[in-house]
């Protein structure tokens, strides 16, 4: 980031080849829609390249990233929020194109409390350590460490419906995730 | 059966997330050898990871035209504007800032060490000029007979009209505020004219680093240029930033008049102006000593700082808590002794510094005192009248004692007589009549 800083080309391309795919998995996990979360991936890189020269490297330059995408995350929630009609807006992205499974864990994870599911959402996908989430949701770390024990205690709780039938088709593996997908549907439903 | 003591399922988390530190790890992954049911949580936390992987995200396909547009105007402002080495500039400084305090913070004792402590040393090897002065110095400490060969300069500046030019016995102490004033004032002029040349008074914040000495020096001269070994003093005093503790002036005519001062001077200009007042006269005696009070000071602010402490938390507790009239009261009076402890100790603490800051030079000046001639004898007629003075008084003197006398034992005698008279006249008749008989 410091050479990009100096105005080293290469250095942002070396970036942007870094991050790309993890900043899009990042918004692609929590919003609807793979466009808006290239759009939004874009954004995040050309707000890094405004902001270079104000860049301090207080922090790791991947936490800066991702502090900057929560931003805009929030920003794009707010602003479904305001032009969603009926004032309601899922967290759950929509599911066109997911696998029952990606769909099951999502379900799973949309039970989880806002910010039990951000943490662990960050720790398993962004691969973030505890600092870097303490310092980007602005919690102590052991809030963070607790916070994210507690959510894959209860996430374990949500797929084990998934596991009584993996464990009943142990061979088909896909089938055992396609009955878990329809069982958490039919939950999601009742719920 | 023994009791297994597990270790916290967070803890076990951490660890699997190598979130712990080594020698916990360590023990983590020993417990986990051998637990059966920690095993068990360790093989869900990883199932819930290995779960949560499975929703994949497909290759992303982020648009470049904004990124580029941007990198575009990126190039063209870090053409036209400065180079960021400014902010960068800033991140080193704000990240090396506690680095950057340690340094200053080490730098500026260095300097208060250096400036404070070892001013003779430095004296010694400043310059050879003050090489030579500091070798007088030594010889004038040894025996007397080195002492005689020393030039004995004459007052080097004439001197102000003094205060009082009585040579009869005075005491000074007044003057000694109007001395330090007046040190005060030209010091401050000096450091006005030339700031650079001119070092400052070891003022109480540089005692606070380095070895903490009181410095007593005893030193007796005799001096034939007395009348002028005042005003000399003062002038030594004012260049070296010293003031007159006390002072005193005493002798009769026909003996020699002696100067005794106690004199504060500031602890690095000590050597320095012991050096100018010996050449006012010969050294009869010179005395030195140094008392290291660095640990007295050390263990004072240390208790000082204890008693402040204890100060705020009882403030706190005043403030904070809320309790029985009693308790209250209690605390306050608590509080009313600390707060006296600290006071005190201020105080003691203010004493050492000056102490510390300001050597006391004691200081006696005797003249060299040479019986005068008489030139003129007294007249006859003076010697007469004197004569008849003298006769007249020792006359007048006389009756005078004769008529106390007596008053004062002639009611008694008169008593006695009275008493006596009769037995005596019958004794005395007795006697006359045998002897006629």
């Amino acid at each position: 980031m410091l050479e990009f800083q100096s105005g080293s080309q290469p250095a942002f391309e070396q970036l942007f080849a870094r991050y790309r795919g993890s900043l899009y998995g990042f918004f692609r996990r929590r919003l609807d829609g793979d466009q808006r979360a290239e759009d939004l991936a874009q954004e995040t890189f050309v707000a890094v390249i405004r902001a270079a020269s104000q860049y301090e490297p207080r922090a790791l330059f991947r936490t800066y990233l991702y502090s900057i995408a929560m931003n805009l995350l929030s920003a794009e929630r707010r602003k479904q929020l305001r032009d969603s009609p009926a004032g309601k807006v899922s967290s759950e992205p929509a599911s066109h194109d997911d696998s029952d499974a990606a769909l099951w864990i999502r379900q799973a994870l949309a039970r989880l409390d806002d910010s039990e599911r951000e943490i662990l959402m960050l720790r398993e996908y962004e691969q973030l350590s505890y600092t870097e989430i303490a310092e980007l949701l602005k919690m102590p770390v052991n809030t963070v460490r607790s916070r994210l024990f507690r959510s894959r205690m209860a996430l374990k709780e949500h797929l084990e419906p998934s596991r009584k039938v993996r464990d009943t088709a142990p061979g088909n593996a896909t089938q055992g995730a396609n009955e878990a997908g329809r069982l958490a549907r039919a939950e999601g439903e009742v719920l | 059966m023994n009791k297994i003591t597990h270790p916290d399922p967070e803890e076990l988390m951490a660890y699997l997330d190598g979130e712990l530190k080594a020698d916990r790890s360590k023990a983590a992954a020993d417990h986990i050898g051998h637990c059966a049911e920690c095993q068990e949580l360790v093989s869900e936390l990883r199932g819930i990871s290995q779960t949560l992987q499975n929703w994949k995200v497909e290759p992303a396909e982020v648009p470049m035209t904004a990124i580029e547009i941007a990198l575009a105007e990126n190039r063209t402002a870090s053409r036209t504007v400065p180079p960021v080495h400014r902010s960068r500039w800033n991140w080193f400084l704000r990240r090396n800032q506690t680095s950057f305090a340690w340094a200053g913070g080490a730098l500026a004792i260095l300097l208060v060490t250096f400036s404070t402590v070892p001013l003779h040393r430095r004296v010694s090897i400043s310059s050879v000029g003050d090489l030579v002065a500091d070798k007088k110095r030594t010889q004038l400490s040894e025996p007397s007979s080195l002492a005689l060969s020393m030039p004995v300069e004459p007052p080097p500046a004439p001197p102000p009209a003094p205060a009082s030019s009585s040579p009869s016995s005075e005491n000074y102490s007044a003057l000694a505020s109007a001395g330090r004033l007046r040190a005060q004032q030209n010091q401050m002029a000096a450091s006005l004219e030339n700031p650079s040349s001119d070092q400052p008074p070891a003022s109480q914040a540089q005692v606070a680093s380095g070895p903490m000495i009181i410095r007593t020096a005893e030193l007796s001269l005799i001096t034939n240029a007395f009348d002028n070994a005042r005003t000399n003093l003062e002038a030594i005093l004012k260049r070296h930033h010293g003031y007159v503790g006390d002072l005193k002036v005493g002798g009769v005519t026909g003996s020699e008049r002696t100067l005794t001062a106690t004199l504060r001077i500031p602890a690095d200009q000590l050597d320095g102006a012991l050096l100018e007042i010996k050449k006012l006269g010969r050294v009869e005696s010179e005395s030195q000593s140094g008392q290291d009070v660095t640990s007295q000071y050390v263990d004072l602010e240390a208790r000082l700082g204890n008693s402040r402490n204890t100060e705020k938390r009882l403030t706190d507790l005043l403030r904070d808590r809320t309790g029985k009239l009693s308790d209250v009261l209690e605390v306050e009076q608590e509080l009313a002794r600390v707060r006296g402890e600290i006071e005190q100790m201020e105080a003691e603490r203010k004493t050492m510094s000056n102490q510390i800051s300001y050597a006391t030079l004691n200081a006696t000046i005797t003249e060299d005192y040479k019986a005068q001639l008489q030139a003129f004898p007294p007249s006859t007629f003076t010697r007469l009248s004197n004569a008849a003075v003298e006769g007249y008084r020792s006359m007048v003197d006389g009756i005078m004692t004769l008529a106390l006398f007596l008053l004062s034992t002639g009611p008694s005698l008169l008593l006695w007589g009275a008493i006596l008279f009769f037995p005596a006249r019958l004794g005395w008749k007795k006697l006359r009549s045998r002897f006629a008989s």
